[in-house]
């Protein structure tokens, strides 16, 4: 029993590549049924991403698994090999399970820390659930998997600090307003970031946006999609009252908000704080608007600046995570280890017919002379006898196998004190 | 009179002793009455707080530094099973010295400490701003060190039975050591909102940043405590005053910890005066939240130094 695991990813293979072997949803399905065989792929995982394509499987025969599953992705030889092999990366075992590991937590992601990839490889899961191409071992190896995840989310920083220039709007905000609800947010330009950032101010629970723009029909198109409203721009200065957050991303080469609004705005607003975001090039918001008390300005610099030392936190803390994987490893392969039944059965078969052997050959003598067809019914008898009594016992042991229960199956094993 | 109390009569005075003649002689002290045993509990109680607390301190400053949540229960926790053992500690300590456990230094420190657990808690379950506890917890632990090791005052009876007989000084002291703990979070909250707002202006963060609770979050638990400190401290002063008008007719004494007292009042009054005005002052706010708190920090102990007309902590 082995599992196996090849593909690539963004840091393998470029992008021409990765697009000829990605899966649709379709081809996903159809193609996990024919990769499973049950003989040399017992059961497969396909995860197929704009990032990575990857599938894991486990076999029974690892000789030839690898072979297998390039000729499965040259999708039978319609890519010739020689355009992808080179970049295939291919782990077997304690390093697929690390690999694995290591996807869910996104610790392989092109930015680390993005959850995304946690919900394409649970994707990936139910489609082979639905095509019956996950069994035991894939179950237990993904859902521990998840649990990785879960746990370095909780337990590390790695997706702590926003990395776009779109969420980051949002944290600030979090980190000025404690909560956006009951917020009100002011889009001066109706730009494709502005936009991509007030969506996601929405989705925080800012409860009023604001759409100001030069021409009026892109503002209110927004503000019907984010059921925003759009306002003159004409009376920026009266809406910078109410605004808490101000989102500017205009073409404009001039300061749209200078000093002076900013100033008015904060003395009619009773000094409460305001954030300013300036993602336009030329600056719209004047510089000096910074230095007002209580009202905090962050540019397009600003903004990457602070991103990129967030991109550097969270590859500290993706150090910490790497150790969480580790011991994960292990507790994962000490669990197989459990699960694995076929020596256990193998040695308690052993182990009854020695004890029939040994019987019989102590009883030997009493019998007398036996022509060889009676030896031969002897030895069937206890051979069926020790079978028909071991039968119902192997079956439940299966069955504890296939339940992931390792404790009854641990039982056995001290009953009759086999190792494991 | 029992069997029980004659024999004590006669191990007091060391020699048999009548109803009547007992009646005529003077009561013996509280003080001497206190037995060792009772020492020793009192003292074991003290380090078993002083175990709870070290432990929460230890786990709210690794769970600010590490957020782990795991790490933050166990604070949450021992913070809380030093709370109630303090408690008991502060009751046990009234209950064997048979006054109001404000009286000498090391009970002042022990009190303050529980008044410090006590607007924690408070702050915790009002604004979840659990950050406050890897501050605060560090100084209630070493307040209860230094209760530990300061020893147990010779008893002055005489001071005692001045102090201990007016209902004023437990209120008078309590309701003026909550306000000292209402300021000390008003403090912590500043400190948080001007090392906030500094790297919001400059657009650099460390690592704790993430860390603290927003600025809109710190703004609120400085107004809130600065207003609750405040009236504390009103009805304190009052009470003190009628306290003394009681005892001697003078409602002022002119005494160093009355004068910083009146200074930290009106200080804190202008605070409150001046965020109200506008509702939002940040900056020039949290600054005289620092200050109002030196000046607490010297009413309370550089006022001791001066001596005067308040003598005890």
């Amino acid at each position: 029993m082995s599992i196996v695991l090849v593909g690539v990813n963004h840091k393998s293979a470029p992008i021409e590549v990765r697009e000829r072997l990605a899966f649709t949803d379709e081809a996903c399905s159809t193609g996990l049924r024919t990769l499973v065989d049950g003989e040399i792929v017992r059961e497969g995982l396909i995860v197929s991403t704009c990032n990575r394509v990857e599938v894991l499987v486990e076999t029974g025969r690892l000789a030839d698994t690898t072979d297998r599953i390039t000729q499965f992705l040259s999708r039978s030889d319609y890519l010739p090999r020689a355009f992808f092999e080179t970049h295939l990366y291919q782990h077997t075992d304690h390093e697929a399970v690390r690999h694995l590991f290591r996807v869910t937590s996104s610790l392989d992601s092109m930015v680390v820390g993005e959850p995304q990839v946690l919900g394409q490889v649970r994707r990936a899961y139910s489609m082979a659930l639905e095509a019956g191409t996950a069994g035991r071992i894939l179950n237990r190896l993904v859902h521990h998997a998840f649990r990785v995840a879960k746990r370095v989310r909780s337990e590390t920083g790695i997706g702590a600090n926003a990395v776009s220039i779109s969420y980051m709007a949002v944290e600030l905000g979090k980190k000025i307003f404690n909560s956006l609800a009951g917020r009100t947010a002011l889009l001066v330009g109706a730009g494709e970031m502005a936009e991509l950032s007030a969506r996601h101010l929405v989705n925080a629970g800012v409860s009023r946006v604001l759409l100001a723009n030069r021409t009026e029909a892109p503002a209110e198109r927004l503000a019907r999609e984010l059921g925003g409203e759009a306002v003159k721009f004409d009376l920026l200065p009266s809406h910078l009252v109410e605004a808490d957050i101000v989102i500017c991303s205009t073409a404009a080469d001039h300061y749209v908000i200078t000093e002076q609004m900013a100033r008015q705005a904060l003395s009619k607003r009773r000094n409460r704080p305001s954030f300013f975001i300036d993602i336009s090039v030329p600056r719209n918001i004047d510089p000096a608007v910074g230095k007002i008390p209580n009202v905090f300005v962050f540019d397009i610099d600003d903004l990457e600046s602070v991103i990129s030392s967030n991109i550097r936190e969270r590859e500290r803390e993706a150090e910490r995570a790497e150790l969480i994987v580790e011991s994960e490893i292990m507790q994962f392969q000490q669990a197989l280890r459990v699960l694995d039944i076929g020596p256990t059965i193998g040695a308690l078969r052993n182990k009854l017919h020695d004890i029939a052997r040994l019987e019989m050959a102590r009883q030997r003598n009493r019998l007398g002379p036996l022509t060889a067809e009676q030896e031969k019914a002897v030895e069937a008898l206890l051979v069926s006898t020790v079978n028909k009594i071991s039968h119902p016992l192997l079956s439940h042991m299966r069955r504890s196998s296939d339940a992931s229960d390792a404790e009854t199956i641990q039982a056995w094993r001290d009953i009759f004190g086999l190792e494991e | 009179m029992s069997v029980a109390s004659a024999r004590y009569r006669e191990r007091f005075c060391k020699r048999r002793v009548s109803d009547s003649e007992w009646a005529t002689l003077p009561r013996p002290r509280s003080s001497t009455r206190i037995t060792s045993s009772a020492l020793i509990t009192m003292r074991s109680l003290l380090l078993a707080v002083l175990a709870a607390y070290v432990v929460a301190a230890i786990h709210a400053v690794l769970a600010f530094l590490n957020k782990r949540r795991t790490l933050q229960r166990v604070s949450d926790w021992s913070a809380a099973a030093g709370f109630l053992l303090h408690t008991a500690a502060l009751i046990a300590d009234w209950a064997i010295y048979g006054h109001y456990p404000l009286f000498y230094l090391r009970e002042t420190l022990s009190f303050l400490a529980w008044t410090l657990v006590a607007s924690y808690a408070l702050v915790v379950y009002r604004y979840r701003a659990r950050p406050l506890g890897s501050f605060t917890l560090p100084l209630v632990s070493l307040l209860i060190f230094l209760a530990i090791i300061i020893r147990p005052p010779i008893q002055d009876s005489a001071e005692k039975s001045v102090l201990s007989a007016s209902w004023l000084f437990p209120v008078h002291t309590t309701l003026l050591f909550f306000a000292y703990a209402a300021f000390f979070v008003v403090f912590l909250a500043s400190i948080m909102y001007l090392l906030q707002e500094r790297e919001l202006k400059l657009k650099t963060f460390s690592a704790i940043f993430h860390r603290l609770p927003s600025l809109t979050t710190v703004n609120e638990i400085a107004t809130s405590s600065a207003a609750i400190g405040l009236t504390l401290l009103t009805v304190g002063i009052a009470t003190g005053m009628v306290w003394a008008s009681s005892r001697d007719g003078r409602l002022w004494h002119n005494d160093p910890k009355e004068i910083f007292a009146a200074l930290t009042w009106i200080l804190y009054l202008l605070l409150i005066l001046y965020r109200s005005t506008a509702r939002w002052r940040g900056r020039r706010a949290a600054w005289m939240g620092v200050a109002g708190f030196g000046l607490v920090l010297f009413t309370f102990f550089g006022a001791r130094l001066m001596g005067g007309y308040h003598v005890f902590g």
